[in-house]
């Protein structure tokens, strides 16, 4: 049996009672570590669970699933994957694996960055799609985050945007060269991401949002530093949200008073807060 | 030899209508050194002390030692003319009778034609040599071809008469008729590449472009300098006379008049040509071979050539070229040719502006070229790299084309990879020094205005071998040089100590900088590789790498030729490849791009860098492309301007722009190892059907798609019949008769083919033209000279890529196939060609 076991957000003790049942006993334990990270080490996890994980990278996952699999015909194997395992995409790809040997697989839900968002005061009922933003280069400054931006907000839906984090990936140079070197980890800041979007909408100039618009940015939540800020684009490019990992959402203007309530406490300015308010609700 | 100092050089300078830069160019042997040593011992600017060797372009000791060319070198003369009358019969601006003349010999051996094409970057004319006894030969017809693509006008010099009259012994007629032959060759050349913004540029002796002389004896003469002579004598016009001294014009002494009939009642009668310019030199050779002192005497006192009391005593040969030269002296008749008839810079950048010039033609850089404009912004290309004395040092060589250069101006260095508005390839720096090269000397100047030929001190560290220098921020490159010769030929070198290898890697560095046509790089299994156009430009390269550059004794493998990879038909499936988080889907078939469309590539008639529409009109006409097929060109590669390239065909793929440049990444990539032997691809074109992709761009970034698009690369060339190119020498050779039957033999046992067999007219020379495989052409030169008992002369140049027969390259029981797992091997690769399904996958 292949388990496929959420670890929640935080730290070593956000797994479930279930999930760390069956980590105890699985024959092996694979921990994924690219699509996002836990905010403790794998050694304190170790010592947590009482047994050895087996880190699994990107090109492990992707190109040798074999080896994940091997075995889980007959014996229990836990893949380890941060949030929640269907949180992103992903790992469908894993389960499809293992049904082409016959593997049965079973799935441990857990907390997400999907659901925990929640702890901002926005409402999840009015989220729209999700997004992801990359890391932009010299030549690549992939758009298409907009579009979807655009379709939410045309119907006054949030928007919550994931942040690129790069744990082990081989450089592009590398890459077209065949033979990987890896750059270090880099992680998006929310101050990052809001400048690359004030930059994306200069080059389309579709009005979707501007330099004003109402965002929030969270960081490490569900953990006991978690800290929330809300403010104007601007205001969060200039930021600093500590440690990560980070996210940030655009509000839409289909709001709650509850909802401004809630977050108006995280402003970085009050008084600018209400005004980009005024302007958020104002809006046709 | 003419004293200046560098203030006046440097005032002749900023009269740009007054200046030619030409070039020298010919096939090899036929004299062009020798002939401006002649030059430069008449108006060469430097000081006497300095001067004065034989030689005078040749600066190395190999040069001396093998009797020919290998760098091309600048010197600068100075010309005078006197007649205030010549300066009238200069079609374009003068100011003032003073020419400064800035000429580069340039080497002839088809292995060093890469200097030539720097030569011919920053010259305006070129001063054809043609050897009459052997005529037009291949290197003359590769670099006239060479000098017009660049928009180069050519004057004619038809050298080494004094070897058709003293060993050949040819009658008057005889050797008009060889001389017009010869001529008429040149035309037909020159106007086969017949390019509208240059107009006619044909050459014909009663227009003064043709020259005839001997560089050895330092004597020519131009049929427009007989045609003033007699036109003073006759008291008739010059030009009229200049008309009748060419072609079918006769002079009736009968009736005392000019025809165009040669015959006089039933008699012939002699062409003007012979009788007034070709009666007095033959004359002259008669009486001085044949020692008839008291003939010389009064020949002399005819022509008004006089001679000192020792000159006096010579006999025979020395006499004859003592009197030659006084009576036609060589540099008189070519200054006048090169002053009269070769473009000045402000004439010939009008039309070369947007030939040179990357950019739109209306921007303010090409404008300042156009113009030749001093005060303008500074465009400048740097077209080689000369080593200093300094070791491991060089000056930037090139031609200021607007603006003005001088020491301390802070510059743009763009190299031939800068794009505008992109901060790659580019350096902001300050020249340190500016300088004239001239020869083997330099001098200090402090500024050299457009329109000049100038060297630059540190600039190389910033450029690999060639760029362009401007103060422009918004000037685009100009034109990065194609060269004719490529490099298809490579050794691999090692150390003989191995703690001689940081100097090798230096010296490799340094090569690379010195010669705009060798290659080095290191391979994957480690080996220092250098590749070179052909044996003997491989092999000065490697004598430089040990005794100069490196100066550590080197072991040197055997020579191993460069393949490459392409594809025999269209794919026979459609190759599907998806991203390792099979999120992503391509779909891709490979076809055969077609040898016309890869030769233009090539040949840089369709680039990336063409304006699409412009360029999918060529393809379109010239090509019969789909149009829409011909706009949608992605990318060409390997290394952006190779003979491979993509084309989009999907339909409505959201996204699609936003893996294009990952795609283009592991097509670079893909293109220039290929999937047979890693071997660079040549001549395929992919079509990318499909693409199926993830909704979200964290998902379909580089690491995702650049090995997809490589793997689907290649899956689609295994589908698609892959074969091996190999590079095939087109060689000529010149043999007597006689000797005929050892070239066949030889050329058999190496795989070549003879496809054209001439002889010359009034020679018992024959021309051979035969194709001869790269891989089998070592060694061809010294088996041939023994199969000849040496009088056959080959010379090999790189023509086309040939299908390497013999069967299928992924079974390694052919020939093809052989090769291939020889070459793995070689590499450290797994020996068989890995399977098609290791690239593709199913749906």
């Amino acid at each position: 049996m292949l388990y496929l076991i959420g670890l929640g957000l935080a730290d070593e003790t956000d797994i479930t009672v279930k999930g760390l049942d069956i980590v105890k006993r699985a024959s092996r334990v694979y921990l994924e570590a690219y699509t996002s990270i836990l905010l403790v080490e794998k050694e304190k996890l170790e010592s947590f669970y009482g047994r050895d994980v087996i880190l699994a990278d990107r090109e492990m996952v992707e190109s040798s699933s074999d080896e994940i699999l091997a075995g889980a015909d007959t014996s229990d194997i836990a893949f380890l994957v941060v949030g929640d395992p269907f949180g992103a995409t992903t790992h469908s790809d894993l389960v499809l694996r293992a049904r082409e040997l016959n593997i049965p697989t079973r799935n441990i839900p857990n907390a997400s960055i999907l659901n925990a968002i929640g702890a901002t005061g926005l409402q999840l009922y009015n989220f729209g799609q999700t997004v992801s933003m990359v890391f932009f280069t010299e030549t690549w400054k992939p758009s298409s985050f907009y579009d979807r931006v655009k379709e939410n907000r045309s119907i006054g839906l949030h928007t919550l945007i994931l942040l690129d984090i790069k744990v082990k990936e081989p450089t592009l140079e590398s890459l077209a060269r065949g033979k990987p070197v890896y750059e270090p980890p880099r992680y998006m800041t929310a101050a990052q991401c809001a400048s690359q979007m004030l930059t994306t909408e200069e080059d389309r100039m579709e009005n979707v949002y501007g330099s004003g618009s109402l965002a929030v940015a969270v960081a490490r939540l569900g953990s006991n530093d978690q800290k929330i800020v809300a403010g104007t684009l601007a205001q969060i490019s200039t930021v600093d949200m500590g440690k990560p990992l980070h996210s940030l959402i655009l509000l839409g203007n289909r709001v709650h008073d509850l909802e401004k309530d809630f977050i108006r406490n995280f402003a970085v300015d009050v008084h600018s807060f209400d005004e980009a308010w005024k302007g958020l609700v104002s809006k046709p | 030899m003419v004293n200046f100092t560098i203030d006046e050089i440097r005032a002749l300078m900023d009269r740009a209508p007054n200046i030619r830069n030409m070039s020298v160019i010919a096939h090899v042997d036929h004299g062009k050194s020798t002939l401006t040593d002649s030059l430069v011992s008449r108006a060469g600017i430097i000081s006497a002390a300095k001067a004065g060797e034989q030689r005078f372009t040749d600066t190395r000791q190999d040069e001396q030692d093998r009797g020919i060319t290998i760098k091309s070198t600048a010197i600068s003369l100075y010309a005078h003319l006197p007649d205030e009358e010549d300066l009238k019969d200069i079609p374009q601006k003068v100011d003032g009778n003073e020419f400064l003349i800035n000429l580069i010999d340039s080497p002839g051996h088809v292995d060093f034609s890469s200097e030539v094409t720097a030569a011919l970057r920053v010259t305006d004319g070129a001063l054809v040599v043609v050897d009459c006894i052997e005529g037009v030969c291949v290197q003359t017809e590769t670099v006239l071809r060479q000098a017009l693509g660049e928009r180069i006008k050519p004057v004619v010099i038809v050298n080494k008469v004094d070897r058709a009259l003293l060993e050949l012994q040819v009658e008057k007629e005889e050797l008009y008729q060889s001389f017009s032959r010869t001529i008429e060759s040149v035309n037909v050349i020159i106007s086969t590449y017949f390019d509208q913004a240059l107009g006619d540029v044909q050459v014909y002796p009663n227009k003064g472009t043709v020259a005839f002389g001997s560089g050895l004896h330092g004597w020519a003469f131009t049929v427009r300098q007989f045609g003033s002579k007699y036109a003073k004598k006759f008291g008739v016009d010059k030009s009229k006379m200049t008309e009748r001294l060419w072609g079918d014009s006769f002079f009736n002494p009968h009736t005392k008049k000019w025809t165009k009939n040669g015959e006089h009642e039933g008699k012939s009668l002699e062409r003007a040509f012979n009788q007034f310019c070709l009666d007095p030199i033959f004359r002259i050779f008669n009486s001085c071979m044949k020692y008839k002192k008291e003939e010389v005497d009064a020949l002399l006192g005819k022509l008004e050539i006089k001679l000192s009391a020792d000159e006096k005593d010579l006999e025979g040969k020395a006499l004859l070229k003592t009197v030659m030269r006084k009576f036609l002296p060589a540099a008189d008749a070519l200054l006048e040719m090169m002053v009269l008839h070769l473009p000045s810079p402000v004439t010939a950048q009008k039309y070369r502006a947007e030939t040179l010039y990357e950019g739109p033609s209306d921007d303010p850089s090409c404008i300042a070229i156009r113009d030749c404009d001093p005060k303008a912004d500074l465009m400048l290309y740097v077209s080689k790299m000369v080593p200093t004395s300094d070791k491991g040092r060089f000056y930037a060589f090139g031609r200021v084309f607007a603006g003005t250069v001088r020491s301390g101006l802070k510059v743009r260095i763009q190299g031939p990879n800068y794009t505008p508005g992109k901060k790659e390839d580019l350096f902001v720096k300050a020249i340190q020094r500016t300088i004239l090269m001239m020869g083997r000397f330099i001098e200090p100047i402090d500024d050299v205005p457009a329109g000049n030929i100038v060297g630059l001190v540190g600039v190389d560290q910033f450029l690999l071998k060639s760029g362009t220098l401007t103060t422009n921020e918004t000037a685009h490159n100009l034109k990065v040089m194609k060269f004719s010769v490529s490099p298809v030929v490579r050794r691999s070198v090692e150390v003989k100590n191995a703690q001689d290898l940081p100097k090798l890697v230096e010296g490799l560095k340094r090569l690379s900088k010195s010669d705009p046509c060798v290659l080095t790089y290191i391979s994957d299994t480690g080996e220092h590789v250098v590749a070179g156009a052909g044996e003997l430009h491989l092999e000065i390269c490697l004598k430089d790498l040990e005794e100069d550059h490196a100066g550590v004794p080197l072991k040197i493998s055997d020579p191993v030729v460069q393949y490459r990879e392409s594809v025999g038909a269209k794919s026979s499936i459609t190759a599907l490849s998806k991203s390792p988080n099979k999120h992503n889907r391509l779909y891709v078939v490979a076809e055969p791009l077609g040898e016309e469309v890869s030769k233009d590539i090539e040949a840089g008639k369709i680039g990336p860098r063409d304006d699409f529409k412009a360029r999918a009109r060529i393809l379109a006409d010239e090509h019969g492309w789909d149009v829409t097929d011909a706009r949608k060109i992605w990318c060409f590669g390997p290394d952006t301007n190779g003979a491979n390239l993509v084309v989009d065909q999907t339909k409505a793929v959201q996204y699609l722009n936003e893996i294009k440049d990952s795609f283009v990444s592991g097509f670079q990539w893909a293109t220039k190892e290929g999937p047979v032997g890693e071997e660079p691809m040549r001549s395929v074109r992919f079509n990318i059907l499909d693409v199926t992709l993830h909704a979200d761009a964290i998902h379909r970034g580089g690491g995702q798609i650049i090995p997809t698009a490589r793997r689907v690369l290649y899956a689609a060339t295994l589908l698609a019949e892959p074969s091996l190119l190999e590079p095939i020498f087109l060689v000529e050779i010149q043999v007597p008769e006689q000797a005929m039957g050892g070239i066949y033999g030889v050329l058999t046992r190496r795989r070549g083919h003879v496809f054209s067999e001439e002889q010359r007219p009034g020679t018992p020379l024959f021309n051979i033209k035969a194709y001869l495989p790269v891989n089998e052409s070592f060694g061809f030169n010294a088996d041939l000279r023994q199969g000849t008992s040496g009088q056959a002369f080959p010379q090999s140049v790189f023509d086309h890529w040939q299908i390497l027969p013999g069967g299928n390259p992924l079974d390694p029981k052919t020939k093809p196939g052989e090769i291939v797992q020889a070459m793995r091997k070689r590499k450290g690769l797994k020996e068989v060609v890995p399977d098609v399904s290791n690239y593709y996958d199913k749906l």
